[in-house]
């Protein structure tokens, strides 16, 4: 039922009720008047016969009179009928018009006119007699003609008062008949106004019935509906609060004006703030960050949202500090939240505990360190072992040698073999030498102390390599994590190109561009096979070697690492050049580098 | 008593030539090879008593020249003498003896001795 369905049932709920107590009113009003009527017409019987009675009273008060006056002859006994001759004619006027819708009564009143005027015209012979005649003849005859004048007289007025008789008679039939229409009324008019009142008040009330019924029905209906939305609402709000709440990264939402309005369990956990402490709490105060090694407090990512209104990341080395004093370091994504018209209603962070993350990838680094490190002392030993084992067997001769000649020439021998350890064991002690700050590199010169340290495997697998270095190239950074990157490419490119393979190192400066500062660009390129389009893509994954069990897995993941400390790149692809087939390694490194020795040095991947 | 002939191959050419001096002088006929291949060629076309091996080779490493020397002459001593902290086991299990680089002339000399005298009587029951 919508609104107007509502409104149309409201308007004939009054106006049929209205309406219908109109038309009751209506028959009712009609009914009494039905009655009234026939009350007057009782009355009007009443009124005909009161005055009919009086007519006939004052007309034989008339007869007395005149007979008074006949046997006295006293003229005084006249006074009375003089008095009613006026009022007679007048009851007789009225009569007339009293009756004048009844023929018949009419019929009857001109009788009684007519028999009163014979009588009338009776008496005024009587009258008109002198009265001496009457008072002083007593003679027999005379009297004898009296008592015949008596008798006709008599007559006359009762066929007067036969005549009233008849007329009251018949005006009393009328009344009864009258009575008795009048009571049929009556009792008509009770009968309908209980039936009617009944009939009306039933349909009403049926009526009325009916259209509550309409109406609770459509209201159930509503009430019904709007708590199917309700559960719906509910429902799909539980759904979205259990979905968060699961979510195994921390979240966070709040206003855009930084109130916290939800956070899931983990960032409870993280931050140390239950959710009913928060939420009345900014988010700056709730999700506190710092700088990992500065301490200052970082740009609070809701600003960061409103300023680019964009997913940001958080910079690198961010931590947590809880609100029970805990450190951690995380990782995290801030989102803006519009509304449908674009307007910035809140923020969502998304963010995760990478503490034990980092400290896995520091122990991967520490590891792989050790791995090249234990490789490096073996191939170190090797070196050394060879001048040393010579420079004792010229001892061994020169101690049995007469010939002063031969023994300067061993002396000379011993000396060169010893001069050899000697830088092995310096460069060496440089790989371990770690400065604080980065320091200026020649970077020509960190590769030849490269190929040096690796000079007894690439003979071993007879690997010819040819240097296109520029002079001069220098960079900023630390020598031994450099080291450890060229190491690790050089090494990869012997073994990916085999015994007697070739492998082109090239080196030169490039100029600043758009997006990257002046640097050396380093390229090493082998004549293997090269590297599928499959592998090419998890080569900078932790753990993924193509060496079986030779490799660690972690050489080249910790080599981007370290480049990307230095501000620099690697880029791997397969090399066009015919007399290089293989991979084609390239190293940019920037001239000036913003790192740090604490910098990360595991690979970041955008 | 006939000179013991040893054959020295090592990559490390200053190395072998000094080592050449101090056999030679300890009364040992000696003959180098700077390479694996050399080397069995020689021990092919020359009677010899022992064979000193260098490990860490190019080309042909000191795994691979055992192999074929004991595929040839099998009761011919072999001493590894190498620089190698780990060397694979089956190439120790493939030699006499082992002998670390460094240790000293007369070490060698003595190791030399030995590993001939523990061999010889083998040699002459299968000859």
């Amino acid at each position: 039922m919508n609104l107007q369905e509502f409104r149309r049932i409201l308007k004939q709920a009054v106006l049929i009720p209205l309406l219908a107590l109109v038309v009751l009113a209506g028959v009712l009003l009609w009914q009494v008047e039905t009655a009234q009527r026939a009350q007057r017409w009782l009355d009007h019987s009443d009124q005909v016969s009161s005055e009919l009675n009086e007519l006939e009273r004052l007309i034989f008060e008339q007869a007395n009179a005149v007979r008074g006056y006949e046997l006295t002859g006293n003229q005084a006994m006249l006074a009375p009928y003089k008095a009613s001759a006026g009022p007679i004619h007048t009851y007789f006027t009225r009569l007339r018009q009293l009756v004048a819708d009844n023929p018949q009564q009419i019929g009857n009143l001109v009788q009684v006119q007519d028999r009163y005027r014979l009588w009338l015209g009776y008496a005024q012979d009587i009258l008109a007699r002198p009265r001496v005649l009457i008072d002083y003849n007593h003679n027999s005859n005379q009297r004898s003609q009296v008592l015949g004048n008596e008798s006709l007289d008599e007559s006359l007025i009762t066929a007067v008062r036969d005549s009233t008789r008849k007329m009251g008679l018949a005006e009393n039939h009328l009344r009864s008949e009258r009575l008795e229409e009048s009571i049929v009324l009556e009792r008509r008019e009770l009968v309908v106004i209980i039936f009617g009142t009944l009939v009306v008040g039933l349909l009403l009330g049926f009526f009325s019935l009916n259209r509550l019924r309409m109406v609770s029905k459509a209201y159930r209906s509503a009430l019904t509906e709007s708590q199917r939305r309700a559960d719906e609402l509910y429902e799909s709000r539980e759904w979205l609060q259990t979905t968060l709440r699961s979510i195994g990264d921390a979240v966070i939402v709040c206003a855009a004006n930084s109130t916290v309005q939800f956070m899931n369990p983990i960032a409870e956990e993280l931050t140390g703030w239950s959710i009913d402490a928060a939420q009345t709490q900014t988010l700056e105060r709730v999700f506190q960050i710092v700088n990992e090694q500065t301490r200052k407090e970082v740009e609070s990512p809701v600003e960061k949202v409103r300023r680019l209104n964009k997913v940001i990341g958080l910079a690198n080395h961010t931590m947590l500090l809880a609100r029970n004093g805990m450190e951690y370091a995380i990782d995290d994504s801030a989102a803006p939240i519009h509304d449908k018209h674009g307007n910035l209603i809140g923020i969502v962070l998304v963010f995760r505990d990478v503490t034990e993350k980092k400290r896995t990838e520091a122990a991967l680094v520490a590891s792989e360190k050790l791995a090249i490190a234990g490789r490096l002392a073996a191939s170190i030993a090797h070196e050394i072992h060879n001048p040393l084992d010579a420079v004792a067997n010229l001892h061994y001769l020169m101690a049995g040698e007469p010939d002063a000649a031969k023994r300067e020439e061993y002396l000379a021998l011993a000396q060169q073999e010893l001069s050899r350890t000697v830088q092995i064991s310096r460069t060496m002690l440089s790989l371990y030498r770690e400065p604080n700050a980065p320091v200026s590199i020649d970077l020509g010169d960190l590769l030849q102390g490269v190929l040096l340290l690796l000079h007894r495997r690439l003979q071993s697998q007879n690997i010819t390599i040819i240097h296109e270095f520029e002079n001069n190239c220098m960079v900023e950074g630390f020598p031994a994590e450099l080291r450890q990157v060229f190491t690790n490419l050089i090494v990869n490119a012997v073994d990916a190109t085999g015994p007697n393979g070739r492998i082109r190192l090239g080196m030169k400066s490039v100029p600043a561009e758009e997006f990257s500062g002046a640097g050396i660009l380093t390229e090493i390129a082998d004549s293997g096979t090269g590297i599928s389009e499959q592998v090419l893509q998890k080569l900078f994954q932790p753990f993924f070697t193509t060496k079986g069990d030779q490799g660690t897995g972690l050489g080249l993941w910790v080599s981007m690492g370290i480049v990307q400390k230095h501000g620099g790149a690697i880029r791997i692809q397969n090399s066009t050049d015919p007399e290089f087939k293989g991979a084609n390694v390239r190293v940019y490194l920037p001239a000036r580098t913003l790192a740090t020795s604490s910098s990360r040095s595991t690979p970041h991947f955008s | 008593m006939r000179m013991l002939t040893i054959l020295c191959i090592d990559d490390e050419a200053l190395g072998l030539q000094v080592r050449r001096a101090v056999l030679e002088r300890a009364g040992f006929q000696v003959l180098t090879a700077t390479n694996g291949k050399t080397g069995i060629s020689l021990f092919k076309e020359n009677r010899i008593d022992a064979v000193l091996l260098d490990y860490l080779m190019p080309e042909m490493d000191g795994g691979e020249v055992a192999i074929t020397i004991r595929n040839l002459k099998p009761e011919v001593p072999i001493l590894l003498h190498s620089a190698c902290v780990d060397l694979p086991h089956q190439v120790l299990n493939l030699v006499n003896a082992t002998l670390a680089k460094g240790d000293g002339a007369e070490t060698l000399i003595h190791r030399l001795h030995q590993v001939i005298e523990e061999t010889k009587p083998q040699s002459e029951n299968s000859r």
